[in-house]
């Protein structure tokens, strides 16, 4: 007999309270061999889209070790183009093999005409573009038959036509949708610093019952004569400004998974375990104080 | 249209035709000029697309330094954006895209180099499957052996190349300082790309086991493919060759109906 959880109690369990890092190619083998001590596993699901191969054999056996959650980056949500269906259901095949506890993409567009570019493009937050997101996800979930969550993105520019702020069109885009929100404090950070808008007001903003995960990660810094942009390129360790918001968020979210990532100019494995044990230590203090 | 569409439509202008115009009026005015907010976007997209394509091509950015690789990469780009937020399989068109690149002409090799390393990724990717069933072959009478379509393993991927490919992959691998000169008139290749378990492997074929398995692979019945492949080659050994890449779960599967590949990702 075996001793593995059926498949039906895997899926069943959600992700605890807990930090788990974003596994990515480099640490297939390290992670599956030294299996730290880590919460959860995130992995981009574009990169499982193939039919066979590493990927897929690697992900299975990382699964078969810690919870599982797929973030996604292509599924284009903000799109004014038809849902892309073969991506869909991609993601509904990786879904039924691997039941993730959590599926997600982001709060953004990344195709028009056909056309991919392969980014996390903004939406001007309008009630129009708000109506196209809560109908595009409902479609999503409809068909996934499960709650999706959605990231608030890194923003390089605003739009002039956005009236809503980004944290209450998010809500809006939850309450009216159902989904669940992926709280990127770093996000946040980037966003509100390359803006001028007070982060914390934005994470308070997002009533906590809707948060279902956290995303840190480092950034870069762009500089230029009128000042400086920040670039999430989630190649860098988190910065203290960020722990401290991240705090922030713990204490009027309550304890919440949280994920560390990185995909550029990628460390060591035991660097991110390292980040994650520093998420884990701040989500201890959290989980004391609500006892 | 709607002002939603109106804004991704010029975004996407924006970035990839280089045509800021109206759009610059959508952008809310901050710090920096409208140009330099949609510049990190521009950026973020080649860059990010420019990495996904030296992923797959690493070996031709060898060959044409990581600079050229660039400037050749953002013009792809620009011409082949990519038509799924599925990145596997960004960079298809990437090898006949160098082969009427004119700054790329004199490297006659750089297509099939890149054709090469296009297999490797498609095989990398490509679905599982199990050797061929030898039970399932040994119910067939012999005499019907003439009438069977053989399937090659879904990875597998044949190249041939009038340049010695093979030799120019090796010694331009990112372990191997190989600085002796390549023969371009040396002779061309025939490959196999396949993946075993996870490891893809690229194996030089003879002449006689590239047709074969080339006429297997576009349908062909084994006497069709045979008769082709003797009439080149009369001591071409068919039944040997068959055996062999049966064993090496080259070959798969087999079928007296053409097999239908419309929900398999084949080039």
């Amino acid at each position: 007999m075996s001793l593995a959880p059926t498949p039906k109690t895997r899926a069943a369990s959600a992700i605890p309270a807990t930090a788990g890092v974003g596994l990515r190619a480099q640490h297939y083998k390290e992670l599956i061999s030294t299996r730290p001590n880590i919460g959860w596993i995130e992995v981009h699901s574009e990169n499982y889209f193939g039919e066979g191969g590493a990927p897929l054999y690697y992900l299975e056996q990382a699964r078969a070790l810690y919870p599982l959650s797929l973030h996604g980056v292509g599924m284009s949500i903000g799109s004014t183009d038809e849902l892309n269906l073969d991506h869909l259901n991609k993601l509904a095949r990786l879904i039924a093999r691997f039941e993730p506890h959590f599926v997600s993409d982001h709060l953004c567009w990344s195709s028009v005409g056909g056309d991919y570019l392969n980014d996390l493009l903004p939406l001007p937050y309008t009630p129009e573009a708000l109506a196209h997101v809560v109908q595009r996800i409902d479609a999503i979930q409809d068909y996934l038959g499960r709650e999706i969550l959605i990231e608030n993105p890194s923003t390089y520019l605003q739009f002039l036509d956005s009236e809503i702020p980004e944290a209450e069109f998010l809500t809006e885009v939850a309450k009216r949708s159902g989904c669940g929100i992926l709280l990127d404090v770093n996000n946040v950070y980037v966003s509100a610093t390359n803006h001028g808008i007070d982060a914390e007001q934005y994470l308070t903003a997002i009533p906590a019952t809707m948060v279902r995960e956290i995303h840190l990660a480092g950034f870069t810094v762009n500089r230029y004569p009128e000042g400086d942009i920040l670039i999430d390129t989630h190649s860098a360790p988190v910065v203290d400004a960020v722990w401290s918001l991240y705090r922030t968020a713990i204490s009027h979210l309550g304890p919440r998974p949280t994920l560390i990532e990185w995909d550029t100019d990628i460390p060591a494995l035991a660097v991110l375990v390292e980040e994650a044990a520093k998420a884990q230590i701040i989500l201890g203090e959290a989980s004391v104080r609500a006892a | 249209m709607s002002a939603l569409r109106d804004i991704q439509l010029g975004f996407a202008r924006a970035v990839y035709a280089d045509q800021l115009g109206e759009f610059s009026h959508a952008i809310r005015p901050g710090r920096f000029p409208a140009e330099r907010h949609l510049q990190v976007y521009r950026n973020n997209v080649m860059l990010s697309l420019t990495e996904a394509l030296k992923a797959v091509f690493p070996v031709v950015e060898r060959l044409v330094s990581a600079g050229f690789f660039g400037y050749a990469a953002d013009a792809f780009i620009r011409q082949h954006p990519p038509r799924s937020g599925n990145l596997h399989d960004f960079g298809a068109a990437f090898a006949d895209f160098l082969g009427e690149f004119p700054e790329v002409a004199t490297l006659a090799y750089l297509p099939d180099v890149a054709r090469l390393e296009w297999a490797w990724h498609e095989a990398f990717h490509a679905a599982e499957h199990a050797a061929l069933d030898l039970a399932k072959l040994g119910a067939i009478a012999p005499q019907a052996y003439d009438g069977l379509r053989f399937r090659l393993h879904p990875s597998a991927r044949l190249i041939a190349s009038p340049y010695p490919i093979l030799r120019i992959w090796q010694a331009n691998q990112p372990d191997v300082h190989d600085g002796q000169a390549i023969d371009l008139d040396q002779g061309g290749d025939y490959l196999l790309v396949i993946r075993h378990a996870t490891d893809v492997v690229i194996e030089p074929l003879t002449r006689g086991d590239y047709d074969l398995l080339a006429r297997f692979d576009a349908g062909e019945t084994l006497s069709q493919a045979a008769a082709e492949v003797m009439a080149a080659q009369p001591e071409f050994d068919v039944g040997a060759a068959l055996r062999q890449h049966v064993a090496r779960a080259t070959v798969v599967d087999f079928a007296r109906e053409p097999f239908n590949y419309a929900n398999q990702e084949r080039p």
